[in-house]
C-alpha cells in the first residue's frame, strides 16, 4: 500500500519522543522499531530538520544530530519530547495481550502485576468500551505450555510422548522446541526432531507426557533447511464447503463456488492427515485429484460401512 | 502527497502543543509555516489539516479565552490529550507489556502492538534495553474487520453486512462488542430485524462493515455483559457411546473412557462425546464400530452411505 502524507506525519510525530526518549540508536535500528527502511527514515529526519516552532530560526527549529547514521540524537525536541498517547487500538492490543499472557503465567503474583497492568491501560480506553471486547477463551489451556515456554527461551532439547492424529499411533520422541503459536485457540509447537534434524508441528493438546533433557545453545545452527513438499490436491463438495474452508483456510489455495458446489485446491504435506480429515467430514466430499488419495478415501468409506452389515 | 503537506502538519502540531491560550485562524495563517494563497485556500487549507489531524486522533480544542469578544474562536492541543499518560513503568512491566504487544501475528494487531510499543521505549527510554525475546506465544488468525466493528461499536453506529452461514442474508445490527473464543472473533450485537441479541463470527461476514446510522444511534444496555450471550460457553450435552476399537488402534478414544478386551482383534470402550461426535468416530475409519445409540449408529450408515 503506498504510503500518505498522513501516514508521514504520524511516524514522523512519532520519530522525535522516540529518539529524544533513546540516544544513540543507529538509523538502521530506528528503521527496523518503525518497520521502515533506513533511507526512509533518513528522509524522515531531514524532513523534521526543517520543521518547528513560529519563528523558525535555529531557536525554534528541531535540532536533530544524524551526520553520524550510526549514533542519532534529537538535541532539542522541543513540545515533542513525549511520545503521543496510545490510539484505542493501540491500548486494546496490549489489554488483550497481558489477558491472554496472564492465562499462560506461572505465579499468582505474576498475574496480580499484569491485571494491575491492564486496570492502567484500560483507563487509556476508556472504562465504558473496555466491557465490549473481552476474551472467552482465548487458547486451550495445556499444562505443558508453560513449560513448551521455557524449554524454548532457554534452547532445552525435551523428550515427549506423542499421540499422532494422522498415523493414530502414540510415539516418543526427542525434540527441540522452536516456536509455540495458537490457532483457532488449538497450540501448535513447532519443533526439530533431534534424530534427523527434520522440522515437525506437533498439537500441544496431543502431547501426553514431556521431560526435559540438555540445553543446547547450537542446535538450531545444525538444522537442515526446512522440506516443504507438498501435494496439490483437488476436491469438490456442496454447501457446507464454506465451514470447510473457514476450518481449514491455511491449507487452501484457490477456492471458487458455483450452484451450491464448491471446488476447492489444498496443499498438504500429509496424505495420512487429509485422507482422515476427508473421510471424517460429515457429508460427501469428491477427491478429483490425485487419483490414488480419492481410491484411499473411498476404499476406508466402504470398508467402514462394511463393518456395520 | 507532498513533503510541504507533511511540514505545514507538523508544524501546526507543534504550533498547537506550544501555545497555553486559543490559537485564532489569522494567528495561525501569519504565525504557522506553510499557509500561503488567498484568503480562501488557506481557510480550505486549514479545514482539511484540522480533519487530517483528527484523523490521527489528535484531539484539537475549540473555544475561547474571552468572554466578551466570543466572535472569534481559536485552536489548541492540550499536552494531557496529547501525550502518552501511563506513569512510570518498572523493567518488569516494561517486559510484559514488551510480550504483550508481540503476541499477535495478525497484521493489525502486529502493527498496533509495535507501534505501542514504540511509544513506550519512548516513554521509558528502554529502546536499548536488554531484549526481552519475542513471545513464544502467538495468536495468528487474520481480522480484517476488526477494526471496522471497533469504530462501530464504539461510536454506536449501526452497521449492516451480509452474513453467510448455510446460505447468505443480510443483517442490521447494533453492534455492542467483540470477543475472543478459541482464536477467532465473534461480534455480539441486537439483531435490529429480529429485536433479538445475536452472535455472530465475524469470519463469516462476507461483505464489508456498512455504516447505517450516524453515531450515538443506540446505547449499550447497562446491564449488558457480552458473556450472558456466549452460547459456545454453555456446557453442550454429551453423548454416551459404546463401540468396538481394534487392537492399538483410536488412541485418542481410548484416553475418553473404560477399555475391555474381546479378542485378539478388538476391545470394547464406552465413552461420551460432543457435538463434534460424528466426526470424532469417522476419524478412526473402519477401526471403529459403534454399538450403541442404535439411532447414532443409523445416523453413521446413513452419512457413509452418502459419501459412497
Amino acid at each position: 500500500m503506498k504510503e500518505t502524507a498522513l501516514d508521514r506525519v504520524s511516524r514522523a510525530l512519532n520519530l522525535i519522543p522516540f529518539i529524544a526518549g533513546n540516544p544513540g540508536l543507529s538509523i538502521a535500528q530506528i528503521a527496523e522499531r518503525f518497520n521502515s527502511t533506513p533511507v526512509q527514515i533518513s528522509k524522515d529526519l531531514s524532513l523534521l530538520h526543517m520543521c518547528g516552532l513560529p519563528g523558525y530560526t535555529h531557536l525554534e527549529l528541531l535540532d536533530i544530530d544524524y551526520e553520524d547514521p550510526d549514533y542519532v540524537e534529537v538535541t532539542d525536541a522541543q513540545v515533542l519530547d513525549q511520545p503521543r498517547s496510545l490510539t484505542q487500538i493501540e491500548a486494546l492490543t496490549l489489554v488483550l495481550g497481558l489477558q491472554l499472557l496472564s492465562e499462560i503465567a506461572k505465579e499468582p503474583a505474576e498475574r496480580e502485576s499484569i491485571s494491575e497492568l491492564q486496570k492502567r491501560l484500560g483507563k487509556l480506553i476508556g472504562e465504558e468500551f473496555t466491557r465490549s471486547v473481552t476474551i472467552a477463551d482465548g487458547v486451550i489451556e495445556s499444562p505443558v505450555v508453560k513449560d513448551l515456554r521455557d524449554a524454548i527461551s532457554n534452547s532445552h532439547i525435551v523428550s515427549i510422548t506423542y499421540n499422532s492424529a494422522s498415523s493414530d499411533t502414540i510415539t516418543s520422541r526427542k525434540i527441540f522446541p522452536i516456536d509455540l503459536f495458537f490457532k483457532d485457540g488449538v497450540g501448535y509447537l513447532q519443533a526439530a526432531l533431534v534424530d534427523g534434524l527434520e522440522y515437525r508441528t506437533f498439537r500441544v493438546d496431543r502431547i501426553l507426557e514431556f521431560e526435559i533433557e540438555a540445553s543446547d545453545q547450537e542446535f538450531i545452527s545444525k538444522l537442515k533447511e526446512p522440506d516443504f513438499a507438498q501435494r496439490e490436491i483437488e476436491i469438490e463438495m456442496g454447501e457446507d464447503g464454506i465451514f470447510f474452508l473457514e476450518k481449514h483456510n491455511e491449507i487452501v489455495t484457490s477456492s471458487r463456488e458455483a450452484d451450491g458446489t464448491f471446488f476447492i485446491t489444498l496443499k498438504v504435506s500429509s496424505l495420512d492427515w487429509i485422507k482422515r480429515v476427508i473421510c471424517s467430514w460429515p457429508s460427501r466430499i469428491t477427491v478429483v485429484k490425485p487419483l490414488d488419495l480419492a481410491e484411499v478415501v473411498h476404499e476406508i468409506t466402504r470398508s467402514t460401512l462394511e463393518n456395520y452389515s | 502527497m507532498s513533503d510541504q503537506k507533511t511540514e505545514r502538519l507538523i508544524n501546526l502540531t507543534m504550533a498547537l502543543l506550544a501555545t497555553k491560550r486559543f490559537l485564532s485562524k489569522g494567528e495561525i495563517f501569519t504565525q504557522v509555516a506553510g499557509y500561503e494563497g488567498s484568503p480562501e485556500t488557506k481557510e480550505r487549507m486549514f479545514e482539511r489539516d484540522k480533519d487530517d489531524l483528527r484523523a490521527l486522533g489528535i484531539e484539537i480544542q475549540v473555544g475561547s479565552h474571552d468572554a466578551y469578544f466570543d466572535d472569534e474562536l481559536g485552536y489548541r492541543i492540550l499536552e494531557s490529550d496529547y501525550e502518552l499518560n501511563i506513569g512510570d513503568l518498572t523493567p518488569i512491566e516494561l517486559s510484559y507489556l514488551s510480550l504483550a504487544s508481540k503476541m499477535w501475528r495478525n497484521q493489525l494487531f502486529a502493527e498496533s502492538g509495535s507501534l505501542a510499543l514504540v511509544k513506550i521505549d519512548a516513554h521509558s527510554g528502554s529502546a536499548l534495553r536488554e531484549d526481552f525475546g519475542t513471545s513464544v506465544l502467538s495468536l495468528e488468525n487474520e481480522t480484517p474487520l476488526f477494526a471496522p466493528l471497533w469504530e462501530a461499536i464504539t461510536t454506536h453506529r449501526n452497521i449492516s453486512f451480509t452474513y453467510r452461514s448455510k446460505g447468505t442474508s443480510k443483517r442490521h445490527i447494533s453492534p455492542y462488542g467483540l470477543t475472543l473464543w478459541r482464536g477467532s472473533w465473534y461480534l455480539v450485537g441486537l439483531d435490529l430485524d429480529k429485536s433479538e441479541i445475536r452472535v455472530f463470527k465475524v469470519a463469516r461476514i462476507a461483505s464489508d462493515i456498512n455504516f447505517e446510522s450516524k453515531t450515538s444511534s443506540f446505547s449499550i444496555p447497562e446491564d449488558f455483559r457480552i458473556q450472558d450471550h456466549l452460547v459456545m460457553l454453555q456446557q453442550e450435552p454429551r453423548i454416551v457411546f459404546t463401540a468396538k476399537v481394534r487392537v492399538g488402534k483410536c488412541q485418542s478414544l481410548r484416553n475418553e473412557g473404560a477399555i475391555t478386551n474381546i479378542d485378539g482383534e478388538w476391545d470394547r470402550i464406552n465413552f461420551s462425546l460432543g457435538s463434534d461426535w460424528l466426526e470424532r468416530i469417522l476419524w478412526f475409519g473402519s477401526d471403529v464400530i459403534v454399538e450403541s445409540p442404535e439411532e447414532r449408529v443409523a445416523e453413521i450408515k446413513d452419512v457413509l452411505r452418502s459419501k459412497l
